[in-house]
């Protein structure tokens, strides 16, 4: 039997060290200012954020249904609308350089930064 | 499998399936897609060291297959699917080395295994890794989250006392 005391700081050490990554993650910025709207596993628009001088946006239709409403501004990208029940994707905000892709769930669309060629997936 | 036994699954199914609709409605409280608090391993833990691995995957495959078509959703059946047996997977060892004091140790490890298979999914049908940033965060939720439904778990064997 593995003791109590074990068991405590073994998960006390995990939860520390997954939160120092966590933060590592969320607070990092990657290189490279192209985006990819990604549905079902398929790239469906490939945007070059430094090259967006308006505003604009379009609508993503799920392939069950239902529709993603994508705004574009200079440097940065969002869900701006959703019909899904929870919409997430909505209240995770603003993509600008951050390894952290906007993810809706039920409508599989993923909007995610392109990796500069030959980089990690998580750099830095 | 006596009438009783059928009975009293299916009341733990049912309870399971409440607290998997009722957690469905809240509203997220982080923007990050996949945190919750993940009510239903409560009953989960419980099946596991009250009536052991056969009857907690029958308990969680109905509550995940009732829980998807009450919600509506099959993506989130796929999720819950493979997080929930991945989940059921490791409590099976867990069941083995955990003394009774140590039963919130099962939904802590249960949570952060039912996160790991959601993320397995989620890179499978988005079939992009960018998907996998995600795994720190959710796993640290899957610790916080673990730790409250384990000891809910706990209290409850404790308090239940085999009457259930």
């Amino acid at each position: 039997m593995i003791k109590t005391r074990t068991w405590v700081i073994c998960i006390a050490a995990a939860a520390v060290m997954l939160a120092a990554l966590s933060l590592l993650l969320l607070t990092s910025r990657k290189d490279g200012t192209v985006v990819q709207v990604i549905q079902d596993g398929t790239v469906i628009r490939e945007i070059d954020l430094s090259r967006v001088s308006q505003e604009y946006s379009f609508e993503v239709e799920g392939p069950e249904g239902g529709s993603n409403t994508v705004l574009v501004q200079p440097g940065r990208i969002c869900i701006s609308e959703a019909d899904c029940p929870d919409r997430t994707c909505v209240h995770q905000g603003w993509l600008t350089d951050q390894p952290v892709p906007i993810v809706c769930l039920p409508h599989r669309l993923v909007i995610a930064l392109k990796d500069p060629a030959g980089s990690d997936t998580v750099s830095r | 499998m006596n009438t009783k036994h059928v009975a009293r699954l299916a009341l733990l199914t049912t309870i399971a399936l409440i607290l998997f609709t009722v957690e469905a409605q809240l509203p997220p409280l982080v923007p990050i897609p996949g945190v919750k608090l993940g009510l239903a391993n409560i009953v989960t833990v419980y099946a596991m060291f009250r009536y052991g691995p056969r009857d907690a995957l029958l308990i969680l495959l109905a509550r995940v297959f009732l829980g998807s078509v009450f919600a509506g959703a099959m993506m989130a059946f796929l999720f819950s699917l493979c997080g929930g047996l991945l989940c059921w997977l490791i409590m099976i060892p867990l069941r083995r080395i955990l003394t009774e004091k140590q039963i919130w140790v099962c939904g802590v490890i249960g949570a952060v295994f039912h996160n790991i298979g959601q993320i397995i999914v989620c890179v499978g049908i988005y079939r992009t890794t960018a998907v996998l940033v995600y795994l720190p965060v959710l796993m640290l939720s899957g610790i916080l989250t673990g730790l409250f439904t384990g000891f809910a778990a706990y209290f409850l064997l404790k308090w239940l006392n085999g009457r259930l």
